[in-house]
């Protein structure tokens, strides 16, 4: 169900419940109102009935003829009282008590007015009007009295009604709000998660039935933009890849202008002096021509090793010769870009185990990396040194570029993580980082924004090389 | 009359060699250097009539040859070839009084007509 739906629901909910609560404390003061009205009117018939009662005790005591005709307007404006008032006590006690109460009151006018006709004293007469009047009195004191109960009742019920639906109003609300706020919770939980791996560059998507509401519809548009994030960015790679392809061409292309150069040179002059030439300039010519294509040859095979992938073949190498290897493939690159290379390489370094191809690959990477965040006239440093412990060998690799913010540092080796805005793959510094570890050996980055960065390759040295080392140190302090 | 002297500056020897051959056949007098420094150092000594240099060098480049060269021989001209043919270059030798700027590969008779014109011939 919608989230709206529950919300709607629940307050319509609430307002029945409240109005209900209301039309029944309106009942019970409508019911309260009439027995307090009955309970008046009663009064007054009361007080009437015992002005009765005191004028018939009169009346036995002294026998005036007034005091009858008192008591006969008594009667009379009781009789009215009550029919005045009919509907009223009706409502409050019913027809039959009212009834009862006429019947009572008509006994007692029927025996009075015998009384009144009679000339002589009649004890039995007497007895039975003081008898009438009592249960008459008795009657009217008891219902009023049972009246005044019910309106106490009504009162205590209506307290109890109250309090009750306050608490039941109260309880229905905090459990209404907490399924519903819940349900949201629950929703937003799923859908922070799915930001997050969108964030993160995994593309997850929430899998399952989506809740039927409208946070469901906004899974499912975040489910699909997840998606359509995912299709853009294999796009995206291919792309950065090829641009980065390019970068490495480019270079490759200007490396190749000069053989072909020399070679057109050597064939426009070939046919001009073709009159002229003897059997060895010739021959001279043809072998020059033939040293170019080699040149030429060796430069698309240097492209297409590094192109290839090739499964690790490991061996015993000098790094400052891969270092160097890696800055040819690189010159044209670096002197299209005018930066200026410092190479420091220690001497006498022991030799590292490592498939030569994948190392310079590394290098190139780094190297890349470092003409990309360079300007023109920016400075590269390649250095190769030994590790301080002597188990390992360093490379680093400076750049005098804007640096590295250090919030970035530590997500520079994931899988498509990119500075470069559209200039790089992201892939680049995680599969170097992929490869030294295949070396057992480390990759370490140190940057300062707006200096330079520097990246630090370190490769182990084998068993043997360390022993040659020790041999050395022990031979340097035997000549001191 | 002497003949007219060139240089040519490139650390590609088969572009001096070839330059050389061809240049020698129209009877100019042709000196060729792997690198700036020892050319300026022969230009210090004497004056040539036309300078072509490589404008990507190790060291000091053709840039720097042709500003040198403007300086020392005002009416000694310059030819720039290049294997970076870019507009940026072209531009900014072409603000140093450039005479002819010409990418690799080079077409040897739109030289020798560059070198030509460049001697008012």
């Amino acid at each position: 169900m919608k989230v709206e739906n529950n919300i709607i629901l629940s307050n319509v909910f609430h307002i029945v419940l409240i109005l209900l609560i209301g039309f029944f404390a309106l009942q019970n003061l409508n019911l309260m109102l009439t027995k307090l009205r009955f309970v008046e009117i009663a009064d007054d018939l009361n007080a009437s009935f015992l002005e009765l009662r005191i004028s018939e005790k009169n009346y036995f005591l002294y026998r005036s003829s007034e005091t009858l005709q008192e008591m006969r307007d008594q009667i009379d404006n009781s009789i009215t009282l009550i029919d005045s008032a009919q509907n009223d006590i009706v409502r409050a006690i019913g027809q039959t008590n009212l009834d009862e109460l006429r019947k009572y009151l008509r006994r007692y006018s029927a025996v009075f007015e015998e009384v009144r006709r009679s000339t002589m004293r009649d004890p039995r007469l007497e007895s039975m009007l003081r008898t009438q009047g009592k249960r008459l009195r008795e009657f009217s004191a008891a219902t009023t009295k049972l009246e005044r109960r019910r309106v106490n009742e009504i009162i205590e019920n209506s307290k109890k009604v109250l309090f009750y639906s306050f608490w039941a109003v109260l309880l229905t609300a905090v459990m209404v709000s907490h399924f519903v706020s819940q349900k949201i919770l629950r929703s937003l939980r799923l859908i922070e998660k799915l930001a997050k791996s969108i964030s993160q560059g995994t593309y997850q998507k929430i899998e399952g039935t989506l809740p039927a509401d409208e946070f469901g519809s906004v899974i499912n548009a975040v489910n699909s933009m997840s998606e359509e994030l995912k299709d853009r960015e294999e796009e995206l790679i291919q792309s950065k890849k090829l641009a980065s392809l390019g970068i490495l061409t480019a270079g490759v292309a200007h490396e190749l202008t000069n053989p072909l150069n020399n070679i057109s040179m050597i064939v426009q002059n070939y046919m001009e002096f073709y009159d002229y030439l003897n059997k060895a300039n010739s021959l001279d010519l043809m072998q020059k021509i033939q040293g170019e294509t080699e040149r030429i040859e060796d430069i698309v095979k240097n492209l297409l090793d590094f192109s290839k992938p090739k499964e690790a073949v490991l061996g015993e190498r000098d790094i400052n010769e891969t270092v160097r290897k890696a800055l040819r493939l690189m010159q044209n690159t670096l002197d299209i870009s005018n930066i200026d290379v410092k190479l420091f390489l220690q001497d006498g370094l022991p030799p590292v185990l490592i498939d030569e191809h994948q190392i310079q690959q590394v290098l190139v990477n780094l190297i890349l990396n470092a003409v990309q965040a360079m300007e023109p006239g920016g400075r590269l440093t390649l250095a190769s040194r030994r590790g301080k412990s002597g188990d390992n060998v360093k490379v680093d690799v400076s750049d005098t570029g804007k640096g590295i913010p250090p919030e970035f540092i530590p997500h520079l080796f994931d899988p498509f993580f990119s500075t470069k805005g559209v200039g790089g793959t992201g892939l680049g510094l995680s599969v170097s980082y992929g490869i030294i570890r295949n070396h057992k050996g480390n990759i370490k980055v140190d940057s300062k924004v707006g200096a330079g960065t520097t990246f630090t390759i370190e490769l182990p040295v084998p068993e043997k090389g360390k022993e040659e080392i020790a041999d050395e140190q022990l031979q340097d302090h035997g000549n001191r | 009359m002497s003949s007219y002297r060139i240089m040519v500056i490139d650390d590609e020897k088969i572009v001096g060699d070839m330059a050389r051959m061809a240049l020698e056949q129209d009877g100019y007098e042709v000196e060729t250097f792997l690198n700036a420094e020892p050319a300026l150092a022969r230009l210090h000594e004497e004056k040539f009539d036309v300078v072509v240099t490589d404008y990507k060098m190790k060291g000091i480049d053709g840039m720097e040859v042709l500003k040198t060269v403007r300086r020392l021989y005002p009416e000694t001209k310059v030819i720039m070839i290049t294997a970076f043919a870019n507009l940026d270059a072209a531009i900014e030798a072409l603000r140093a009084d450039v005479h002819d700027f010409f990418p690799k590969p080079v077409k040897i008779k739109e030289l020798k007509a560059s070198i030509q014109r460049a001697l008012g011939k």
